[in-house]
């Protein structure tokens, strides 16, 4: 058998691996942009399904299923329009007592929608990526959200879509707040994560701490990546450690994110 | 070199992986994702060409890695090896065989995400790794052995589909050659 092409090939590959893994992050993401480029015409074809796919549900909804999800939408409106006066009443005392406090104010979220396209192919990562990119004003570092609570950052920004780190990856440690009894922990993620995605460590909690299971934790605010008061999950189980300097809890995230199909990025 | 064929094998690849990455339903079945790549250099290299093992290995590596957060080409390495190993040594595995391919794409599969990980930690990152994650091995490994069952008659097919067939016999079957019939 002739070695020589193995030879040359073999050759190849390693100074080919050598210089891709020694390349900077901003290079890596250059490559990874160009790789991932070949996928576009499959994305595009996938979302033209989905367009056909859509068209042709609305066409063959029946008028009792369109009436009654009018009327759930609609009951729905109103319920949201009352709350929403309810609110509107408490910004506006927040506000006020802001400035007599000196306390910075809050800014309104810009919200933006995005549609999940793809879910990392590795099993020792959990990302994802979305359709939208630096072209939509996305960021890297930015918080990703559904209606249920946080999802994770943005990790890694391309022109037309964005990979978001979700909270289990090791690229997402965030500080939180448990909130009866206000103490503030890191969560981060561990062996339990790779077996169940929705359940994280919660690290850094009081020796002595009140926590108790069924707790709501919110994100802090601190390291102002994430905005307070975001909910993330409740306390699944709290170690106390009164001889330690600290205590370990572990939480059930309020997403799952194996199902997610669209989530909302705050945008700057 | 079987031009049409390595494309054939690239464009399997793109497919696959892209597949792989939009369904969701084998995670939540198994816990697990799936990598097609090892299944697919193992059968490429009971029949392709070293060159068409490199563009497979370096491009299937770079596409896998564009989709997650690995380094680029972090599996390249890897999957040249066990396509190197199974190519160097294809004699030797009886591929008639239904186990045989199933064995051979089952320790391809799971020995190049060991491998990947073993490289991600000594470039300093942090995997997420645990008990389970030996769970998911094993996954990979049942479903590269169960794939290559797929991809073998596929390659097969794709191998005489595209290959330069000659146009009739290279000599005459009718004629009889009769020596010293008395």
């Amino acid at each position: 058998m002739n070695l020589r092409p193995y030879v040359y090939a073999t050759g190849f590959v390693l100074g080919l691996a050598t210089v891709l893994l020694a390349l900077s992050p901003r290079s890596a993401g250059q490559v990874k942009l160009a790789a991932g480029s070949f996928f576009v015409p499959l994305y595009s074809a996938e979302a033209g399904l989905q367009r056909v796919r859509n068209y042709a549900a609305n066409k063959t909804a029946t008028r009792e299923e369109l009436l009654d999800q009018n009327q759930r939408l609609a009951l729905t409106n109103k319920v949201l329009r009352i709350q929403i006066q309810q609110l509107r009443a408490t910004a506006e005392e927040n506000k006020t007592l802001r400035v007599q406090v000196a306390f910075a104010a809050t800014n309104q979220w810009k919200l933006r929608l995005g549609q999940v396209i793809g879910r990392d192919p590795a099993n020792w990562w959990r990302t994802l990526q979305i359709n939208l990119g630096s072209r939509h004003g996305v960021r890297e570092g930015l918080p990703v959200l559904t209606p249920d609570g946080l999802v994770g950052r943005v990790h890694e920004v391309h022109p037309n879509r964005s990979r978001v780190a979700l909270i289990g990856d090791p690229a997402c440690r965030l500080s939180i707040n448990v909130q009866p009894s206000r103490e503030n922990g890191i969560l981060t993620a561990d062996g339990a994560t790779v077996f169940d995605h929705t359940i994280v460590n919660l690290k850094f909690l009081p020796a002595h701490t009140e926590a108790r299971a069924g707790d709501p934790v919110v994100t802090s605010g601190l390291g102002r990546l994430f905005p307070r008061g975001i909910p993330v999950g409740k306390l699944l189980s709290v170690e106390p450690a009164p001889g330690a300097l600290n205590s370990r809890a572990r939480v059930k995230l309020a997403v799952d994110s194996s199902r997610l199909n669209e989530v909302w990025i705050i945008l700057p | 070199m079987k031009t049409f064929y390595a494309l054939g094998l690239l464009v399997i690849a793109l497919l696959t992986l892209y597949l792989t990455n939009a369904l969701e339903w084998p995670q939540r079945i198994t816990g697990t994702r799936i990598d097609p790549l090892p299944a697919l250099i193992v059968c490429a290299a009971m029949r392709a060409p070293v060159l068409a093992l490199t563009l497979l290995a370096v491009l299937g590596s770079l596409w896998q890695t564009s989709l997650s957060a690995d380094p680029p080409g972090i599996s390249m390495i890897p999957l040249f090896a066990v396509g190197v190993a199974v190519s160097l040594n294809r004699r030797a595995i009886h591929t008639r065989l239904w186990g045989a391919r199933f064995a051979v794409a089952a320790a391809a599969g799971a020995l190049v995400p060991l491998v990947t990980v073993g490289l991600l930690m000594l470039l300093g990152r942090q995997p997420l790794l645990g008990w389970f994650s030996f769970w998911q091995l094993a996954v990979m490994s049942l479903t590269s052995g169960l794939l290559a069952l797929i991809f073998f008659p596929l390659l097969e097919w794709l191998d005489q589909a595209v290959e330069d067939q000659p146009f009739a016999a290279p000599y005459d079957t009718t004629t009889r050659i009769n020596r010293n019939p008395y």
